[in-house]
């Protein structure tokens, strides 16, 4: 999340990418940092260690709001 | 039970760490109405024993478990749960006698299952075991004040940890039972899975154990397996010094995850580790823990029989799960004690309602 912010604050688009069960620290820290709307996709946890194809699969199903949050 | 006279709750307070009666931190005043309508929460007569705490062997009654009760901020829905702690750390095999004066840095970690997380709040997930969980907090440290002011296991006169560890404050938690694939700890135990269940045993600090999981590498629950073993048969802990102690392991979400998927119940994940936990004589007589004779041309079993490691699922999913080394010493090598969670006995109090904002 942090990392999301950073590059944003350089003028580059982000998306942070948050999992379910890390959602409400992924609020958290971007209200600590002072950008609370830091654009960030949820993803079903776990995502590491659940393998290629576990991990292509959730690749395809956010891809799309990826696009959708760089666009604005 | 003796009773104390102050003119405010700030005197009172300091009357009572003067007298050593707390742990350190501030105490809820034990007033006589608190105590009173503690017990009433336990549905025990107050003059009630539940047996002798060493190593001071005081008489454990149900009315001197609600004072330290109070004094931890317990509510009155936690009460059956520490009446339940305080029996399982009472009995023989537990052995709390030694345990209170060992050296050794040891606290009794309480598990409960079953109904009971639920109505006290108990939490079993991110954290469990730190700060932030009321419930978790004010039991485990309810247990510790009777262990105090009961069974006298003061600091350095009759408590002689060395160092001691923070779990000395406070150590419950519930088993996260919604977030496992597999049967509660306390139906592997033989109850009901709808029985509320107290489990108390003697550990070590939790240390922490990396797990890397691999969805695409077949090997990775047998690495698991591999390196939760290893955590407990370390030369440097006294369950491969001194073996055939208990012990005790927490999955997280995700790591039991894993061993489900590969077929894993929690009787085979603890059968399998137990089978791992073992140490070399070739290294145990290298190390400075050594007790009595090494065979160096052998190895050795850390643990007599499987039922001497506790497995159950507890705190966030992600890279660590952890382990509770144990003492291993004590006439009973400090086995852990489950006792049922009774709740039938208790009245409804109305007045309750009003005492979670107004009084406690």
């Amino acid at each position: 999340m942090r990392d999301g912010i950073r590059i944003a604050r350089r003028g580059v688009p982000s998306v942070s990418l948050v999992t379910d069960e890390f959602w409400p620290q992924g609020d958290f820290v971007a209200r600590s940092v002072g950008m609370p709307d830091a654009p960030r996709v949820r993803l079903p946890h776990p995502v590491a260690g659940t393998g290629v194809e576990r991990m292509a699969l959730v690749a395809g199903d956010i891809a799309q709001a990826i696009i959708d949050q760089l666009k604005g | 039970m003796t009773t104390l006279e102050a003119t405010n709750e700030y005197e009172a307070l300091e009357q009572l760490h003067a007298l050593g009666c707390t742990d350190g931190l501030p105490v809820v005043i034990p007033t006589a109405d608190r105590v009173e309508r503690m017990v009433l929460a336990t549905g025990l007569d107050p003059d009630m024993s539940l047996g002798t705490m060493g190593p001071n062997q005081g008489d454990c009654t149900v009315e001197k478990l609600a004072a330290a009760a109070v004094m931890a901020g317990c509510l009155p829905d936690h009460a059956p749960v520490v009446v339940a702690a305080a029996r399982a750390v009472i009995d023989p095999r537990f052995d709390l006698t030694e345990m209170q004066a060992t050296t050794h840095a040891i606290a009794p970690l309480i598990i409960v299952n079953g109904p009971a997380r639920d109505w006290c709040g108990l939490h079993g997930g991110f954290g469990a075991l730190g700060p932030g969980y009321r419930a978790n907090a004010s039991i485990g440290r309810a247990l510790r004040l009777a262990m105090i002011n009961v069974g006298g296991g003061r600091s350095g006169t009759s408590d002689m940890a060395l160092l001691g560890h923070p779990g000395k404050f406070t150590m419950c938690l519930g088993e996260d039972e919604d977030n496992s694939p597999f049967v509660p700890m306390h139906q592997m135990l033989g109850h009901d899975p709808n029985d509320s269940v107290v489990t108390v045993v003697g550990v070590d600090a939790p240390q922490s154990v990396i797990c890397v999981t691999d969805a695409d590498d077949p090997t990775t629950p047998d690495r698991m397996l591999g390196s939760l073993a290893t955590a407990l048969s370390s030369v440097t802990t006294n369950n491969a010094a001194l073996r055939h102690g208990q012990a005790a392991v927490a999955l997280n979400p995700d790591h039991a995850a894993v061993f489900a998927e590969a077929g894993h119940d929690l009787v085979s994940v603890r059968d399998a580790i137990v089978e791992r936990a073992q140490v070399s004589g070739a290294a145990l007589a290298q190390s400075a823990g050594v007790m009595g004779k090494i065979d160096p041309d052998r190895s050795y079993d850390c643990f007599e029989r499987p039922e001497d490691l506790l497995v159950f699922v507890a705190g966030g999913g992600g890279l660590y799960s952890v382990v509770f080394p144990s003492w291993c010493a004590g006439p009973h090598r400090n086995r852990a004690v489950t006792v049922p969670i009774e709740v039938g006995q208790a009245c409804e109090i109305p007045a309750f309602v009003n005492l979670r904002s107004e009084h406690l």
